[in-house]
């Protein structure tokens, strides 16, 4: 178990060292000259042949790409990510004031996922095939199907414009996270249903529960200690992929309803072609990812420890 | 004391795939229910189980592979406690080491998952597990035939013994009459889904009556397994 997951967390890192060359290279390679394009976002006006060499040695990219690439990563590795090419200001700052946006939505919108996809799944397969479970897997069908940003639209529509309930754009107020939140919980509980409900259904499937019930065990005790944990399986592999759609809802929830967040940030860093801006977030979405997926592992491990046995 | 049966019967998706069947199993007895595949065994195992539970009689099943009996999720101990749990018997380490033992797998490490034991030592578990509640009876439905012959032999020579003098009968369900012949001293014949012959073991080897029973008899293999 303890080397199974040392393992992952080896597996992590190279992952990220990985993803930290990738985004260096792209933006290395990107169509124009980088030096150009900072001189260019920092002064917002044509500028002369010696002030972009002046640029080009500062930002470190006149040593080639090995040497800028190290002159990223160093400060990279004590926490430093750098300053920014347009403003000059630390990055970091600003991405965790980004962020002190974005999580609350993310967590609030995988909350209301969650309140909604686990009744409706275990509602639906009370009686699989019945109408109940048939209304629960189109109401999946139709979350799953309708894009956020139309979905968002709709619900400012109803909740700010028609009733006035709620307010929809910013992030002023708490009763501002409401409407994105949902927004983004509604697409999330779309997909979380169907895997709940089918990973249910295999789960009550299992090829040893006609035993149980011969030993007298009760309904209510294979449910909780035989169902769940099989069902949980599918849902915890999925919750990987689930945090996929959470960061790239984020972003576009964010755009639609004019909150301040990572999204903005992001949008707003790429228009200025403010590289470390860019490269902070790519970086701190692959971090997520996988420390989340790290996580998705050992929670795996935990259940069934089956998996992994072979390649720990 | 005497469990006795009567109706039962099973129909799946309109065929009827057991015709109303009556038993009768005095304490202690050994029964064999033999027949070729799909002729209805199981499916009278299970509603004979279903219908003593039903009536408050001490019953216990050992299907046919580990498999179908405990979940690869939970742990041995898991699943004793559980079942103590399930006849309300009040946990007894005493019980469980007595049982295990008797079986030969006291040494097992019960914390392990069922797929951390052999295929042999999660039947014998499974059959110890049977033992519980002291039932009046043990249906055990094909109980050997994922085990390699010498284990199966073995398997059953231990729940034998354990079993002689306690009163618990058995019904030991198999197609197999070799191993039912060295096992049981009466013999039912099933075939699409009736009981058509039911004899001691030796009157039925030797004068079956029935097609079903002449072709089970014609058909076993006596050297093949040595239980």
């Amino acid at each position: 178990m303890t080397r199974g997951i040392l393992g992952l967390v080896l597996r992590a890192c190279v992952v990220l060292t990985g993803v930290a060359l990738a985004t260096f290279a792209l933006l290395w390679n990107a169509p124009g000259d980088p030096a150009l394009a900072i001189a260019l976002a920092r002064y917002d006006t044509v500028v002369p042949a010696d002030v972009i060499d002046r640029v080009r040695v500062e930002a470190g990219l006149d040593g080639g790409f090995w040497a800028a690439f190290k002159g990223w990563v160093g400060p990279l590795m004590a926490g430093d990510l750098g300053r920014s090419s347009v403003t000059g200001r630390a990055v970091w700052p600003e991405l965790a004031a980004a962020g002190s946006y974005t999580v609350p939505l993310a967590v609030a919108g995988l909350g209301i996922g969650l309140a909604i996809s686990v009744p409706l799944a275990v509602i639906a397969t009370r009686a699989p095939g019945g109408w109940t479970d048939r209304f629960a897997v189109a109401l999946a069908s139709l979350g799953a199907a309708v894009p956020a940003y139309w979905l968002g639209l709709l619900l400012i529509l109803l909740f700010a414009v028609h009733l006035g309930w709620l307010p929809a754009m910013g992030a002023r107020t708490r009763a501002h996270v409401i409407l994105p939140a949902l927004t983004l919980g509604l697409g999330v509980a779309a997909s979380l249903t169907r895997i709940i409900r089918s990973g249910i259904l295999e789960a009550r499937g299992q090829q040893f529960l006609p035993a149980l019930r011969r030993r007298g065990v009760s309904d209510r005790a294979i449910g909780r200690d035989h169902v769940v944990p099989h069902a949980a399986i599918p849902v915890v592999t999925v919750f990987g992929l689930e945090l996929a759609f959470l960061l790239e809802g984020t972003v576009m929830v964010e755009v639609i309803f004019g909150r301040p967040g990572l999204g903005s940030f992001l949008v707003a860093a790429i228009a200025a072609r403010d590289f470390p801006k860019v490269q902070a977030v790519v970086l701190l979405t692959a971090l997520v990812f996988v420390v989340v997926n790290l996580l998705v592992d050992v929670v795996y491990r935990l259940i069934d420890p089956r998996i992994g046995e072979r390649d720990a | 004391m005497t469990l006795s049966v009567s109706g039962l019967g099973a129909v799946r998706s309109g065929r009827t795939i057991l015709h109303p069947t009556s038993l009768e199993i005095a304490s202690g007895d050994r029964i064999g229910l033999v027949g070729a595949s799909g002729s209805g065994k199981s499916t009278l195992g299970h509603a004979l189980i279903d219908d003593l539970r039903a009536q408050g009689r001490g019953v216990a099943h050992v299907p046919q592979s580990p498999d179908e009996a405990l979940d690869p999720l939970r742990s041995l101990e898991f699943h004793w406690n559980e079942a103590e749990l399930a006849l309300k018997a009040p946990p007894d380490a005493d019980r469980r080491k007595r049982l295990l033992s008797a079986l030969k797998i006291a040494g097992g490490d019960l914390g392990k998952r069922p797929w951390g034991w052999s295929r042999g030592m999660q039947q014998r578990f499974v059959i110890a597990m049977a033992l519980i509640g002291s039932p009046e009876l043990i249906v055990l439905d094909e109980p050997t035939s994922a085990l390699d012959p010498v284990i199966a032999a073995d398997t059953m020579d231990l729940l034998e013994s354990h079993l002689n003098g306690t009163g618990t009968a058995t019904l030991l369900i198999t197609h197999d009459l070799g191993l039912a012949a060295r096992r049981v001293s009466r013999l039912m014949v099933m075939d699409e889904g009736r009981v058509v012959e039911a004899a001691s073991t030796q009157d039925l080897l030797e004068c079956p009556r029935t097609g079903a029973a002449k072709s089970l008899c014609a058909h076993r293999s006596w050297l093949a397994v040595p239980c």
